[in-house]
């Protein structure tokens, strides 16, 4: 295979597969036979990589990182679940107009009172677990979490729902 | 008019394609000495007639050596060898007795047909 054939191909892998294994990968892509059947093969495999990439060798993200600590399901699940609030907020308002005040016993407004109130023991999970191993991080990322419940809070606040 | 989808032709068995398990096939390639990609490539086809591809080879490479299972040795110009493990021999021998029985059982209900 063309050298620059054999470098673009290696450029569709994530920066931190292509630093560690870029060059070795390159002069392998060189010297096989090259073709659709090796670029599909090699599109593939760095896609997949992109999905999920490789932890291992020195591409290991530090466990203390943030993006290590966001990417855990008790970093994630109450930002999706205060996202999912402020979708069922704003989809009342885009539905109903913002004149229209839901009685608390609404489906809408359990709903939201219900992902608000959830997160909750899981926030409290995620600080006890995770802020005596890494603070500055642990900290980053529910400064994150504050800030999805209060993009959740503000359009009920705002529109005095 | 008869249907000729379940027709098989006696002489030729049909294509059932390569055995194709890339870390199994890895590891075995490193079970004799220490191999870069190219040469890794090359055993394996003449091990057991499956090529694999660049992508799916560093696929079980780099998988492989985040277990443990393998370890890079210092790169020989650009190309770099891979040899296998104390932990990754330990696994290879596990995975083909595990064939070994598979195969013992299959041959075995065969045997009557």
């Amino acid at each position: 295979m063309k050298t620059v054939a054999a470098r673009l191909l290696t450029r569709l892998y994530p920066r931190a597969w292509r630093e560690r294994y870029g060059p070795e990968f390159e002069a392998m892509l060189e010297a096989s036979r090259g073709g659709l059947r090796t670029a599909a093969n090699v599109t593939l495999a760095a896609v997949r990589e992109r999905i999920f990439p490789t932890q291992g060798g020195n591409m290991e993200r530090d466990p203390g990182s943030f993006g290590a600590i966001v990417r855990h399901p008790s970093a994630l699940i109450p930002m999706a679940m205060s996202f999912v609030a402020l979708m069922l907020v704003l989809g009342a308002v885009t539905f109903y107009g913002h004149a229209h005040r839901e009685p608390d016993e609404g489906a809408i407004a359990h709903l939201w009172q219900i992902l608000m109130a959830g997160q909750l023991p899981v926030l409290a999970f995620f600080a006890i677990k995770w802020l005596p191993r890494a603070p500055k991080s642990t900290l980053a990322v529910l400064a994150l979490q504050a800030g999805a419940v209060l993009a959740a809070m503000a359009p009920v606040f705002y529109f005095n729902l | 008019m008869r249907s000729t989808r379940h027709v098989v032709n006696e002489e030729k068995p049909p294509e059932l394609g390569h055995y194709s398990d890339p870390p199994l096939l890895v590891l075995s390639s490193l079970s004799n000495g220490p191999k870069h990609g190219h040469a890794m490539i090359e055993d394996i086809l003449g091990l057991c007639g499956t090529r694999l591809g660049p992508g799916t080879l560093y696929g079980a490479i780099a998988r492989l050596e985040q277990q443990g299972w393998i370890e890079p040795l210092p790169a020989e110009d650009r190309r770099r060898p891979y040899r296998i493990t104390a932990e990754g021999l330990r696994v290879l021998r596990a995975r083909l007795a595990t064939l070994q029985q598979f195969i013992k059982a299959g041959a075995g209900r065969l045997e009557p047909l």
